[in-house]
């Protein structure tokens, strides 16, 4: 149960470790799209594609994480990638610029399904990687202080922003304590000789429903008691509430912020007029 | 056949910034048939130690023997029978009663024999005699465990257990949060089990617990193992050191001594004992 990596906040003090989480989820989001954007060409695509990986795993490295962090937790994700490729290469496709990888009848595959397989995954891993940098450095709670700020402007809406901050706020507070829950429960029902790991279907299923009813049990039991807690100090859902830590943007944050507008903008620029690096030394690429 | 450490290690999330040395060499022996309490401060590895009697987890470095089993680091030298092991040793955590699950009283404690391979009868006669043990009679078989009391939780959790038939018994804190009858009567059960033959290993905050049931203490200190002594002569020294507190017959004893009276502490076993001495030393005839 402790050796998950996705989502955890590692505590270092690297630059980015000290940015304003407001600027961090503003970069988050413009890199993201910038990874997700269409480009002219297949060499376009990679090359792009390609120095955004490497920017994200260069910024993985300032919060002291390894690429082998993104690759570990992506463990259960490579059975998808697999059929993805499958997919591709079986469903017919419509247009194509390169060339036939293998023709069997009237099924014909082109270099194209690869090519589309590999983009997806390069994406994958690159928002794996982005999203890691963020969660590892970025404290939940600073995070959703992050999201509360740009959720204000619909406040006049009657948009109940410090509600929803409030709500993930608790929900990210409680991940740790169900976690000790489980491997609480995970403990005391192995010694009543349940066998996660081997033993018949039914006994996994039967270990399985011993794990979760008393999960179930312990955090409704937990959220009663969270709840008439809060309402004793006088919390008020619909009062108006201040911050004690407020944030506060430094002036290299803002040129955090500029950099990575620059990028985005540079991307659609790149995208909208479908731009080819690779055209203006006269090369044709594919 | 004993329970027996050696020098055992155990760090938490290794290699990490959350990295925690909770044990940092135990050597240790408990023998067949004795009633050992753990004592310690609040974090002092007293439940991770336990943990490694059942092999929930296993030692960093260092090995810990029951009976034949071995729990070492490596997984090819570590016995392959885990669930004869936990037959053998059961583990009474913590407030138990999380861990209850099924729809009725009798189906959960019968779950823990089912699993080592009783048939639904044979498990169903455990469990009942589980439940008779701990004070849960036949009213209580066939209602959910959900709606009994705190303190018959407790006892259904530990019926589940004891259902197992286990030849150690390690139980974590039984008493904490139950009223003090309710704390007697649990003692009274586990002395009763000890009594039948076997081993008993209670951690413990409570110092008189320890004075009334035990014959061994084991003292851990910020994981390493500060003492092993019998809790007689445990009691004669200063044991706020370890965040714990004399039992009040010490604590009054002492005071006497400290306004003058002139017994001497290693003869104060017990109430009786205490009182002759007091008798002693105001003069008064005993009868």
């Amino acid at each position: 149960m402790n050796n998950f990596t996705l989502g955890k906040y590692v505590p270092y003090n690297s630059f980015l470790h000290r940015m304003d989480p407001r600027v961090k989820l503003a970069m988050t989001v413009c890199l993201m799209v910038c990874v997700f954007l269409a480009y002219s060409t297949w060499s376009m695509t990679f090359l792009v594609g390609g120095i955004l990986f490497i920017l994200a795993v260069i910024l993985l490295r300032c919060t002291h994480m390894g690429i082998k962090d993104v690759l570990k937790s992506l463990r259960s994700l490579w059975f998808m990638l697999f059929f993805l490729m499958i997919i591709y290469i079986v469903v017919p496709r419509q247009t194509h610029t390169l060339p036939i990888a293998w023709e069997v009848g009237a099924w014909v595959v082109y270099w194209d399904s690869f090519a589309d397989a590999g983009k997806i995954m390069l994406r994958l891993i690159t928002m794996m990687t982005i999203t890691m940098t963020l969660t590892a450095s970025t404290k939940p709670l600073d995070l959703t202080y992050a999201l509360e700020w740009y959720m204000t402007p619909l406040k006049p809406l009657h948009f109940p922003a410090a509600e929803i901050a409030m709500t993930i706020s608790i929900a990210l507070r409680f991940i740790p304590t169900l976690l000790d829950d489980t491997s609480r429960v995970m403990k005391a029902q192995a010694s009543r000789g349940v066998d996660m790991e081997h033993g018949k279907l039914m006994q996994k299923i039967t270990g399985i429903t011993s794990l979760i009813i008393p999960l179930f049990v312990s955090s409704f039991m937990r959220s009663e008691e969270l709840a008439n807690a809060m309402e004793c100090r006088g919390y008020d859902p619909t009062a108006k509430r201040t911050r004690y830590r407020r944030l506060k943007a430094r002036f290299s944050d803002f040129v955090f912020l500029i950099v990575a507008n620059a990028l985005l903008a540079g991307c659609i620029y790149m995208c909208v007029t479908s731009f080819d690096v690779f055209a203006l030394f006269g090369v044709t690429a594919l | 056949m004993s329970i027996r450490f050696t020098d055992v290690f155990y760090t938490y999330n290794p290699k990490t910034p959350l990295e925690h040395q909770a044990l940092k060499g135990i050597n240790l022996e408990i023998v067949e048939g004795s009633f050992v309490a753990i004592v310690g401060r609040t974090g002092c590895g007293k439940s991770t130690m336990v943990q490694h009697i059942n092999a929930l987890l296993h030692p960093t470095s260092g090995v810990v023997t029951v009976d034949d089993f071995q729990n070492v680091p490596e997984k090819k030298k570590r016995s392959k029978n885990t669930k004869e092991l936990r037959q053998k040793v059961g583990l009474v955590f913590q407030f138990p009663e999380y861990q209850l699950f099924e729809e009725t009283v009798e189906k959960d404690v019968a779950f823990g024999p089912k699993n080592f391979g009783k048939t639904e009868e044979e498990a169903m006669e455990a469990a009942h005699k589980a439940l008779l043990e701990v004070g849960l009679g036949e009213e209580f078989f066939k209602r959910s465990p959900f709606e009994l009391s705190g303190g018959e939780k407790r006892r259904a959790a530990i019926a589940g257990v004891l259902a197992i038939g286990p030849q150690y018994l390690v139980v974590d804190e039984p008493t904490a949060g139950l009223d003090p009858l309710g704390s007697k009567e649990m003692m009274a059960l586990f002395q009763k089990v000890h009594e039948a033959g076997a081993t008993i290993i209670l951690v413990t905050h409570d110092m008189a617990l320890v004075k009334r049931y035990c014959d061994k203490v084991i003292v851990v200190d910020d994981g390493t193992i500060a003492k092993v002594t019998t809790p007689d002569e445990f009691f004669l020294e200063d044991i706020e050191k370890y965040s714990l507190d004399s039992p009040e017959l010490y604590k009054l004893a002492r005071f006497c001594i400290a306004h003058g009276a002139d017994f001497d502490m290693k003869s104060i076993h017990g109430v009786t004992a205490f009182s002759e001495a007091i008798a002693k030393w105001k003069g008064v005839k005993h009868e």
